[in-house]
């Protein structure tokens, strides 16, 4: 799933850099805080491990082919998030340096897909919302066949839109899920069986090695992880059954002079200003831009499914997720000062 | 990237400038590389001009700079496929074949590919691992990072000869399928990982007594010279001057 340079565009590749290179620095400061020698030493020895583990193939049941370990779940369930997603993105940065695979403008992109969703959302709102406390076989199972196929269903996802938004690709967004998802959900029911099974084979023989980072604050996260998903769910295919008749200020406006949306006023303010959201607005009203002369035909379409809405609707998810959490985050520094302050 | 770990099979090239000249005209270079337009193919060849002239200037290893990029290959071409299949609007014709524009389009981001990878290819092929990761901080990556990159590759050699042999000893216990199903696999890496836990024990005993606090030791980075400047212009100047030829 390691994507390369040709497929990005630099404005795409760019975004991600920045967003891959800010998570670990923050990773890193996190990390370096607990100054703990023991576990440094241990995390790079694990990146190694991930290498080493991708040598032992296995043949996949039904197919004749052969597979190997990805290590995201795993190594999470080892080392933590920060620690995992620290590790994790090592191994990416030497993929790409020695072995090229994956590019150096995709870098920040594969750290994103192949990093960031195991690290930070498959295992802390699924594997250990499921897992818990136990140490079971069953709970485990049941965690990491859940969770690792969702992470690495999301990376896959992630890799359709990144492509689709540089617009390099001639792959409709539809058509590239229909190829990408499948085979990604396939892959990682596989990856989740071989985690469930490493990760009993060392809870049965080093128990130690697995009860710091499972099951910690696991009742916790049960309620965001719901929200999220149930966003995500009505972001992403709820909102192709929206209604597309106006909507109650459209209508009473309709009702009172006859038009739905006032006509633009010429002012230069109002141009320069309808300008900028012009260029901004990535997905205008709601789906993908489109372009002159190569314009996708406006058939009417028997099916509701429509790529540009899902995108919209995640990407609209997630930027308010991220701007609610930003808020949330700056407001509870805040609240503490002030508390603080107040002693 | 050649260290002693595999030092036998990399050439030992001299870098004309420092190593963040180096790394800033890598990233440089495949940025303009990376922003062509997605239909014109001569730009992108003169772009790849100057890693072809790297590997012939530098003599390195043309045949494994060769077979690593052909195993990389498969999802680009998968990608050079939908444009072909998508996009059948007639760009131009070359004698009686005619060119679509999603022929033209695939064979950018096949060029596109072959040109940013030689180039990654060429630069690990040029600079030792630990100069890499000196380079790394004095770009100001978190030095926790970098250990952690060290530490990794340092130990990818080691373990993955480990599990080289473990794998070595289940296939001469297996036949044909039977033996490897991924339940096998999975216990063997289980026994991996309790090794490799073992064995960072060792590695953070013997690192403690030689004094690591947390981050592994850097040799004292150069600054940013003259001559890294002049390179890093230069350099750029070329990219630019082949972007004005080549994108209209």
């Amino acid at each position: 799933m390691h994507m390369a340079d040709a497929l990005l565009s630099p404005v795409t590749g760019g975004t991600f850099w920045a967003l891959s290179g800010s998570l670990i620095a923050w990773s890193a400061r996190k990390t370096a805080r607990e100054q703990d020698g023991r576990k440094t030493a241990l995390m790079g020895v694990l990146g190694a491990f991930v290498f080493a583990a991708q040598m032992i193939n296995f043949t996949i049941p039904g197919t004749g082919s052969s597979g190997h370990l990805g290590g995201g779940l795993l190594l999470t369930v080892l080392l933590g998030p920060c620690r995992a997603f620290l590790a994790l993105a090592s191994v990416l940065v030497i993929q790409c340096l020695f072995f090229a695979d994956g590019g150096l403008l995709a870098l920040g992109c594969n750290i994103f897909n192949l990093a960031f969703f195991p690290a930070f959302i498959a295992f802390p709102l699924l594997f250990r919302t499921i897992a818990g406390d136990s140490l079971s076989p069953g709970r485990i199972g049941a965690a990491s066949m859940i969770a690792a196929p969702a992470g690495l269903l999301m990376g896959a996802f992630s890799v359709v839109l990144q492509t689709t938004l540089s617009g390099i690709s001639e792959l409709p967004l539809g058509t590239f899920m229909l190829f990408m998802l499948p085979i990604h959900l396939a892959i990682g029911i596989v990856e989740g069986a071989v985690t469930w099974t490493v990760v009993a084979f060392v809870a049965r023989t080093e128990p130690s090695l697995l009860s710091s980072e499972t099951g910690q604050n696991s009742h916790r996260s049960i309620i965001p992880a719901a929200f999220v998903i149930a966003a995500l769910i009505t972001g992403g295919v709820v909102s192709w059954f929206a209604s597309s008749s106006p909507d109650g200020l459209e209508w009473s406006m309709a009702k009172t002079s006859g038009i739905a949306e006032p006509e633009d006023r010429n002012e230069p303010v109002h141009k320069t200003l309808a300008a900028v959201q012009k260029q901004l607005a990535f997905l205008p009203d709601y789906g993908f831009r489109k372009t002159g002369a190569r314009a996708p035909q406006t058939s009417v379409s028997d099916t509701p499914v429509n790529p540009g809405t899902t995108v919209s609707g995640i990407t609209g998810s997630l930027l308010v997720l991220l701007v609610a959490g930003t808020a949330g985050l700056m407001l509870g520094t805040r609240t503490k000062k002030t508390e603080t302050a107040g002693e | 990237m050649n260290d002693s770990g595999n030092r036998h099979s990399q050439p030992d090239v001299r870098l004309p400038a420092g190593d963040r000249a180096a790394l800033s005209v890598l990233a440089l270079f495949i940025l303009f590389v990376v922003a062509v337009p997605k239909n014109n193919l001569p730009a992108v060849i003169a772009y790849g001009s100057l890693p072809a002239f790297a590997i012939f200037a530098a003599r390195l290893p043309l045949k494994l700079v060769f077979w690593r990029i052909l195993g990389l290959l498969p999802f680009v071409l998968f990608m050079a496929a939908g444009n072909l299949y998508f996009d059948r609007e007639p760009a131009f014709n070359a004698g009686k074949i005619l060119v679509t524009g999603g022929m033209v389009s695939g064979s950018v981001i096949v060029a596109k590919s072959l040109v940013t990878l030689t180039a990654l290819h060429v630069f690990s092929l040029c600079m030792p691992f630990h100069r890499f990761g000196n380079a790394l901080r004095a770009f100001g990556v978190p030095a926790l990072f970098v250990t952690q990159l060290q530490l990794v590759y340092r130990y990818s050699f080691l373990l993955a000869s480990e599990a080289r042999s473990l794998q070595k000893a289940r296939d001469l216990r297996s036949f044909g399928r039977k033996g490897k199903e991924p339940d096998t696999a999975a216990h063997l890496i289980g026994s991996l990982l309790v090794r490799t836990y073992a064995r960072a024990e060792r590695i953070y005993m013997a690192m403690s007594a030689r004094g690591f606090e947390n981050s592994m030791p850097a040799a004292e980075t150069p600054s940013f010279t003259a001559r890294d400047g002049k390179t890093v212009a230069v350099s750029s100047l070329c990219f630019i001057a082949i972007w004005f030829l080549f994108v209209p």
